[in-house]
């Protein structure tokens, strides 16, 4: 007997949708169901439908605070991984030019992705710290007479472990689009004149933008839903969304954290479907 | 008396400046020291706990080095002040193992399914797309309190798996993409018009041509679960999962313990890449082997 | 050595057979057509035309939206390749990037589930008889394009098909190769004896090979006969013009006699044109002709005594191209085209003609070819 198309792909799908549907969609829809619900303050729950939480989400200035600065880091840390991500790609791509040494190189880079996250940012310790490595340099070389307090439990501490664990993320989606430019398409573009900026604005750029689409979703995603670098990285000194509603989940506040979710969810979700509609990844990642 | 304009181009006294091997743009120095920067800053920190962890009795989180010994690796294996460490990694590498394989069929079955259109293909991409960025704690959450609320209690390999894989199979259909547009439908039309059923079309033409990239799923599979924190924090139940242990750690131990649990787990993860890689070599010798041997 | 292969009946024939992917329009639409059993069929048309729907059709990898395909006498649509012993040879060949020549070949045999003595032998045999046994133990990266059709032919008539279908089974190939394996092919398809459909938009390939050429164009077929009287008497415009080696122009025609017209063109004032038997015309009706390249002669004008019988146009050179046994002028006469003119090399330069230059294209009246 032969299947349609439709029920092939859909028989396919269905151990995928045994995943999505119960750990996926549920679990969104619960979280949604308990942001209307009022608490008794100890952690029940009981069915009254109330807007009540969300007024309290939207009426605190805490609430816009901690939107700001993980927003702020998504941000920092999107600009930093990106710029950092696509030179390295540029560079593996069209600047090393035997391509084993450049698949070496480029897995150099992934090597780490293998090791634990947790692991790689608390690596950064030993050597920002107060009597870390920079610091300890910086004093001999009398570059400056007191540590520099800045570098860890701080947000620039935040940055430095975001960057550090996520450009991984960019470079592999934009060495893939890159390497997939034919090279013979830059020997045309410099037959016809145009000079390198000429090249990295009208095809390289516009040819990896969708590496970078995808680089850019994971790592909104995951700075947007991560609160624990900031809890380490900072010390304490800037929260994050994720973080205050993981107190509220402490101290089972649930429908309050819930809502809490809701807006998070929404927002990064926002932020994806804008992504998407600038570049249609699954058209360009199946090319 | 033609060819002498060809011959002259390759002339090195021409007088129009050519670029030869050694003079490379300057570009390809500041973008070489770049990526010098870069990978010294993502080695750096790690190798840095590496020889920390080193370190004997008086040992501390920062240099200089005080001391060599394997004192701390002691003091994790003896569990002293690591808590439950042989459990949780028990634990993390048997779930690494059920998500990788989970994923590993269910990302090539969904990735077969996606190499043409279906109704409703869009939706479930969609979805796929919203489970990889939906915040993990959510989720985690959500799933937890659905657990509570049906009254089944949470566990590692139910609640953390299923929360896993909603993590690693959008991840993983996400690189069976890039691999399948590399498998040309021509080679299973070509199978089918040689007599061979969908079953024998999958098992010895469409696997082994995209084996390298199954294993590629495998190792994203493995590593995203070994590694997974955000969504498990909340489903793991009871038994914690080995990141849930070293999130523990580093809010409790101040001591070089948690550099050596460090170069352990890295140890762990390069054996895992070592085996996959090997996996891959063997699997590329077995064909080298067919095509060289049965003379 | 051929007596296991089978000679059982591989003709063809399509009625009405047409196929929509839309269901607006037709990539293929309303196809008849008799192939008969052992013969070397080329289909021949531009991308696009609608060829390879229709070996596909054939092959069973798709099937028509409406009309039968019977080979043998029996109606095949729906059934498996397998079941309708048909054997198709891909373009660009799809070669199991993974396995050997031997395994390759082997594979239908192997999906049979024939035991592995038996698969080595008919493999061995067969991978003997089109010599790809010196490198049977490389996989398909390793070889050359010519050793990769090689393959590919093997691997399908392994399976002992009625009916072999290949789509453009030469377009991967060098020039130097393309015409090496194409000789091949003539010869492998006279030791298996079976049907041959070759998918091609290549004419020269075409005509070589074929015993029935199949011209097609948007869906349809435009004329199916002999190479040579594809090329000697095309039916109309499009098959002249793409079988090529034509001059076409077009006219009205006047003084219709007994034995004779002409054919008044608006860039040509007029020229002598026969009356074929069978053939109706009416005085001021629009038609085509056609003259074939090779049958114009070239005088300069005013040159004394036009011979009796034959007919001209007069134009300017606009170029000239040697091509070694003959030489091609092009000239602007009789209409938009380029006129051209195949000149024998060694009559060529005994007065050669230069860009710019006046002539008179001159033929045989009789040589003229009524189009519809």
């Amino acid at each position: 007997m032969k299947l349609s198309r439709n029920a092939i792909g859909w028989l396919n799908t269905i151990p995928l949708l045994a995943v999505l549907i119960p750990f996926f969609v549920v679990p969104i829809l619960v979280v949604l169901m308990a942001s209307f619900m009022q608490t008794d303050g100890f952690g029940g729950m009981f069915m009254d439908f109330t807007l009540s939480n969300y007024a309290g989400i939207f009426t605190s200035s805490l609430t816009y605070s901690l939107y700001y600065e993980t927003i702020k880091f998504a941000v920092l840390t999107l600009i930093f991984s990106s710029v950092i991500g696509f030179w390295v790609a540029y560079f593996l791509v069209f600047h090393v030019r035997n391509p084993l040494i450049a698949m070496g190189l480029f897995l150099v880079c992934t090597v780490p992705f293998w090791t634990s996250n947790i692991i790689r940012m608390i690596s950064w310790i030993p050597l920002l710290g107060k009597e870390g490595l920079i610091n300890r340099a910086l004093l001999e070389l009398g570059l400056i007479n007191h540590p520099l307090e800045f570098l860890l439990y701080s947000s620039f501490a935040v940055v430095v472990a975001y960057v550090h664990q996520l450009t991984i993320f960019m470079i592999v989606p934009i060495f893939n689009s890159m390497a997939r430019i034919d090279k013979r398409i830059i020997e045309a573009a410099l037959d016809a004149g145009a000079s390198r900026l000429d090249i990295m604005r009208l095809i390289i750029l516009p040819m990896s933008k969708s590496g970078i689409a995808l680089g850019a979703i994971f790592v909104v995603s995951i700075v947007m839903g991560d609160f624990f670098v900031v809890k380490v990285m900072s010390g304490g000194g800037s929260a994050s969304v994720v973080g205050a509603f993981y107190e509220d989940v402490g101290v089972l506040q649930y429908p309050n954290a819930a809502a809490s979710a809701v807006v998070l969810t929404v927002l990064v979700m926002l932020m994806v479907a804008l992504i998407l509609r600038i570049v249609n990844i699954r058209r360009e990642i199946a090319r | 008396m033609t060819n002498a304009p060809s011959v002259q181009t390759v002339n090195p006294a021409r007088p129009r400046k050519r670029r030869s091997s050694g003079d490379r743009p300057w570009t390809f120095y500041v973008l070489a020291s770049l990526f010098a920067l870069y990978v010294l800053a993502l080695y750096g920190p790690m190798i840095s706990i590496y020889i920390l962890s080193f370190q004997d009795v008086r040992g501390g989180l920062v240099f200089p080095m005080r001391g060599f010994s394997f004192y701390w690796f002691n003091e994790l294996v003896m569990q002293t002040r690591a808590g439950d460490v042989a459990g949780a990694f028990k634990r993390s590498i048997c779930l690494a193992a059920l998500v990788t394989v989970i994923t590993v069929v269910f990302s090539f079955m969904a990735g077969m399914a996606f190499r043409r259109r279906f109704r409703g293909d869009t939706i479930v991409f969609y979805m796929m797309i919203g489970s990889l960025v939906a915040p993990g704690l959510v989720l985690g959450i959500g799933i937890g309190l659905g657990f509570q609320m049906l009254g089944i209690p949470t566990n590692w390999y139910t609640s953390a798996l299923g929360a896993q894989l909603s993590w690693t199979l959008p991840f993983g259909i996400l690189v069976m993409f890039a691999v399948m547009s590399r498998l040309n439908g021509n080679w299973e039309e070509a199978a089918r018009d040689l007599g061979a059923t969908p079953a024998q079309t999958t098992r010895l033409v469409v696997l082994p041509i995209l084996a390298p990239g199954l294993v590629a799923v495998a190792l994203f599979g493995f590593t995203l679960s070994y590694d997974e924190f955000a969504r498990t924090l909340q489903t793991a139940g009871s038994q914690n999962t080995l990141p849930l242990e070293i999130w523990s750690m580093t809010l409790n131990v101040t001591s070089p313990v948690l550099y050596a649990l460090g170069t352990v787990s890295t140890i762990v993860s390069f054996v895992i890449i070592g085996i996959s890689l090997g996996m891959i070599v063997l699997l590329q010798r077995r064909i080298a082997a067919r095509k060289s041997g049965n003379q | 050595m051929e007596s296991r292969v089978s000679k059982g009946k591989g003709d063809i024939e399509l009625a009405g057979v047409a196929k929509s992917y839309d269901e607006r329009t037709y990539a293929v639409d309303g196809i008849n057509l008799k192939i008969p059993d052992g013969a070397y069929c080329c289909l021949l048309g531009p991308s696009g035309c609608g060829k390879s729907t229709i070996l596909r059709m054939i092959a069973g990898h798709e099937d028509p939206t409406v009309g039968e395909i019977l080979i043998g006498g029996e109606d095949v649509v729906g059934l498996d390749p397998v079941a309708r012993r048909t054997a198709m040879m891909f373009q660009s060949y799809a070669l199991f990037p993974h396995l050997s020549v031997r395994d390759n070949v082997a594979f239908s045999l192997r999906v049979k589930g024939m035991s592995k003595a038996e698969r080595d032998r008919r493999t061995e045999e067969m991978m003997e008889k089109v010599q790809i046994l010196e490198f049977a133990d490389r996989i398909p990266s390793q070889l050359s394009g010519g050793q990769q059709q090689r393959v590919a032919l093997a691997r399908a008539a392994i399976t002992e098909p009625r009916v072999l279908l290949l789509d453009e089974p030469l377009s991967a190939l060098d020039e130097h190769l393309r015409l090496k394996m194409r000789a091949e092919l003539s010869r492998m398809q006279r030791a298996l004896g079976i049907t041959f459909i070759h998918v091609t938009h290549t004419q020269l390939e075409a005509i070589a090979l074929a015993d029935m050429v199949v011209v097609m164009d948007k869906g349809v077929i435009r004329q199916a006969g002999s190479a040579r009287e594809i090329y000697a008497a095309p039916k109309d415009r499009y098959v002249a013009e793409f079988i090529g080696g034509q001059n076409v122009i077009s006219g009205r025609v006047r003084g219709l006699g007994a034995s004779g017209a002409r054919l008044e063109g608006s860039a040509f004032p007029s020229v002598d044109i026969p009356i074929h038997a069978g053939r109706r015309l009416e005085d001021g009706q629009s038609i085509d002709i056609a003259i074939r390249r090779d049958e114009i002669n070239l005088l300069r004008p005013g040159q004394a005594g036009l011979p009796g019988g034959t007919t001209g146009v007069e134009g300017a050179i606009v170029g000239v191209e040697y091509q070694g046994n003959f030489v091609k002028v092009l000239m602007n006469a009789a209409g938009e085209d380029e006129f051209v003119a195949y000149v024998p090399e060694r009559r060529f330069f005994e007065d050669d003609f230069h860009v710019g230059d006046r002539v008179f294209a001159a033929w045989q009246v009789e040589h003229a070819h009524l189009l519809v």
